[in-house]
């Protein structure tokens, strides 16, 4: 799991990288977490590398999303492979998430 | 005993090896340097001998020479008698013991009254002596060396050696001098006076010369033959060329050439066939005879030989007695190692306890003997906290076990579970990727005409995951216990599992509750996969995709429910994802459209054989590769 770090249009942007499954929801949990809690407003997660998640990596994606909402921020989802979309989808996630196409999409709302 | 790939016998070897080239340099140095000084020594000794030799011999033959000198002038004085001079001759052989005989022997004609020869010769008889005037036809003596030679150089001449007959074999020579007298005022040559001296003398003294064991000297005349020697035979018989010529030896002849022309030399030479003799050679200054010292080369290095012998003899008792005291002392050094071999075998059985050989000395084998004991208490540190540990994870091993039971007895598993329920038949399995999970699955009889199942997947694995697992289906048993709305049980269900849900963990969930008269099937979806029905007249249909989030995340979240018409026959395939997304090495999933054509080639199955096909196709997809999610299936046929 690889997540590069950008900040663009006062949007931290988290592009990540590879599988979210079991093993490495930990690490990925840990690093998040460090991340957010320095304080940001807007935090775009690029799904445009992410492979394959797990119900343990939706976990921490619901974790970004309290978070965001407890500190009155804004969190956002965008490049969902179709196959994760299926999953965000299936699991009712996509209701949860503000989830957008592209990049571009998603700095802009 | 000293086995051949000890340390005792690599060391003794290398020691020796050095030891021994170390000697043979030195024997060499040693035989070389010896050998040097003995020869230098020999030849120091044997020109003293043969020059002792030479000054005895020349102590005699001098006052010789002055015999017949005396008698020459004597002539030239003319103050003579020729009859006179017989009486002259008897008194010098009186008066000198190895003075044989004496001649004065004139020119011819000389004396004319006397005849053409005239000779007066005295010579020693018995004790006397007896004199005589000889010469004439039958005694020509101007023909004979000992006149002849002299006479013709005009100077004095030392003769051969000869053996007289007449004085009864004695090995003779003669010396001869010419002498002149006043004629009509002039000095004339007039004749040659001799002495004639026994050699016997000569033969005892040269062979008293011992040399060694056999060397020897002997005397060789002015043309080579030879004078003394200790082999009589050789004496006036054999030359050193006839010699030479006879053993085939050139060195000798080469020797002979050199010797006769005056040369002083001391040199080895080989006779064919014989050990190698070393010979010093000079000649007198007399009569150019020649004294030869000869010694063999055998005897002249006898005592170097000795030596050697002796010194290689000690040489080698000292390597033995080294060779002892090496491994004697590498035996005591190396000792404790053969100790530390068998502890350290006695260790590897695991007794850490094993005794360690005693060490006195503070050298290398103490460094051992600590690192030794340092390991020992180490490896029993090592032991005991490896025994905790496994005791700890054996432990928790065995309390996961329980746990695991706990678990699977939360959940039925009787199949057929209703058998006086002929409208359904049920199968479900679960199958957890470590001893606990975090699938369920859950049905019981509501009411008499009710039947209600659940089937949900808690994010995440292990033990956190089945105590929600746990939650979920103690809350649903409570809740459907009041209730028959499954949105409503889903609601109250997600309120408990939100309500201080600080883990944010969930759950997803798909309940149905099935009236058993009508075949109406209620239910609603928390983000669980849509389970398949196989319509025992359409085929596959997919339940619709949830409309609602998975329980535990916001505690007043709506759900809302669906219902579908189940015919006879119809059979509902409900799973978790642990289905879909069973990986193979290569990371494969095993997916949803693979999991639907299963279904669809089996459509006419029962509940258990479904399940069956299923469990084989995922298992033909994964191989060996460890199961990476809990995998749940449940079948439920309905029989109207």
């Amino acid at each position: 799991m690889i997540i590069n770090k950008e900040t663009v249009n006062e949007h931290l942007v988290l592009h990540v990288e590879g599988r979210l499954d079991t093993t490495q929801s930990d690490g990925f949990e840990k690093e998040i977490t460090e991340i957010l809690d320095q304080g940001h407003d807007k935090v775009v997660l690029d799904c445009t590398g992410l492979n394959y998640i797990s119900s343990s990596g939706l976990r921490i994606f619901l974790i970004i999303q309290k978070k965001m909402m407890a500190s009155g921020g804004q969190f956002k989802v965008c490049n969902l492979q179709p196959s994760i979309k299926e999953i965000f989808d299936m699991s009712g996630f996509s209701m949860i998430f503000n989830i957008f196409p592209d990049l571009d999409a998603a700095l802009k709302a | 005993m000293i086995r051949k790939n000890s340390m005792s016998f690599r060391i003794i070897t290398r020691v020796l090896l050095i030891t021994i080239s170390l000697f043979v340099v030195i024997m060499v140095g040693y035989y070389y340097y010896t050998s040097n000084i003995i020869k230098e020594s020999t030849r120091e000794n044997a020109i003293q001998l043969a020059g002792n030799l030479a000054g005895k011999i020349e102590q005699v033959l001098q006052p010789m020479e002055k015999i017949p000198q005396m008698v020459a002038s004597t002539m030239a004085l003319g103050l003579f008698d020729p009859d006179s001079l017989l009486p002259v001759l008897d008194a010098i052989i009186m008066n000198n013991p190895t003075v044989y005989g004496s001649a004065i022997a004139f020119e011819p004609d000389f004396f004319p009254d006397k005849g053409t020869h005239h000779m007066l010769y005295a010579h020693r008889e018995g004790e006397g002596t007896q004199s005589m005037v000889i010469g004439g036809e039958d005694y020509n003596y101007f023909y004979m060396d000992w006149y002849q030679i002299p006479a013709m150089f005009q100077s004095p001449y030392w003769s051969e050696p000869y053996y007289d007959e007449g004085a009864g074999n004695i090995l003779m020579a003669t010396y001869s001098v010419p002498f002149y007298c006043r004629r009509q005022g002039e000095l004339r040559f007039a004749g040659i006076a001799t002495v004639d001296l026994e050699l016997d003398w000569l033969s005892d003294l040269v062979n008293e010369a011992r040399i060694f064991d056999t060397g020897y000297a002997f005397m060789l005349s002015a043309n080579g033959m030879a004078v003394t020697h200790p082999d009589r035979a050789m004496i006036m018989n054999k030359s050193i060329f006839s010699n030479a010529e006879e053993w085939n030896a050139p060195d000798l002849r080469e020797v002979g050439r050199d010797l006769l022309k005056g040369n002083s030399r001391f040199r080895e030479y080989h006779i064919p066939g014989r050990d190698k003799l070393w010979i010093f050679y000079r000649t007198l200054e007399s009569n150019q005879w020649a004294i030869n010292v000869v010694f063999p080369d055998r005897e002249m290095f006898a005592s170097l030989h000795r030596m050697n012998i002796l010194l290689i003899v000690f040489i080698f008792a000292g390597l033995v007695l080294l060779t002892l005291i090496i491994s004697g002392v590498v035996n005591r050094l190396a000792a404790p190692l053969t100790h530390f071999a068998e502890s350290a075998r006695i260790i590897a059985e695991g007794n850490f306890d094993a005794k360690l050989p005693e060490v006195k000395t503070d050298d290398e084998m103490k460094e051992l003997h600590n690192a030794f004991s340092h390991m020992q208490e180490e490896l029993a540190e090592y032991v005991v906290n490896l025994k905790e540990a496994t005791a700890a994870k054996e432990k928790i091993e065995s309390e996961l076990r329980i746990a695991r039971d706990i678990q699977l007895a939360m959940i039925p598993h009787t199949f057929p579970p209703f058998p006086d329920l002929p409208q359904i038949d049920l199968y479900a399995m679960l199958k957890s990727a470590k001893e606990v999970g975090g699938d369920l699955y859950d049905f019981f009889v509501m009411d008499k005409d009710k039947f209600c199942f659940a089937i949900g997947d808690v994010s995440g694995k292990g033990v956190p995951a089945s105590l929600f697992m746990a939650m979920t289906r103690t809350l649903l048993r409570n809740i459907a216990d009041k209730e028959s709305s499954p949105a409503f049980i889903m609601e109250t269900l997600n309120k408990s599992l939100a309500f201080n849900n600080e883990s944010n963990m969930f759950v997803t969930f798909f309940l149905g509750v099935l009236d058993l008269r009508s075949g109406k099937l209620s239910y609603a979806n928390a983000g669980h996969n849509p389970p398949v029905l196989i319509r025992a007249e359409d085929g596959l249909t997919v339940f619709e995709p949830a409309k609602s989030i998975p329980l535990g995340l916001f505690e007043d979240f709506i759900y809302t429910e669906a219902s579908v018409d189940l015919k006879p026959g119809d059979i509902l395939f409900a799973y978790t994802d642990g289905v879909s997304e069973a990986e193979n090495e290569q990371e494969e999933l095993f997916n949803e459209d693979r999991m639907l054509e299963v279904i669809g080639a089996h459509k006419n199955s029962g509940p258990r054989e479904l399940i069956g096909f299923m469990e084989a196709a995922i298992e033909t997809h994964v191989q060996s590769f460890p199961q990476s999610d809990d995998i749940t299936m449940m079948t439920i046929a309905y029989n109207g």
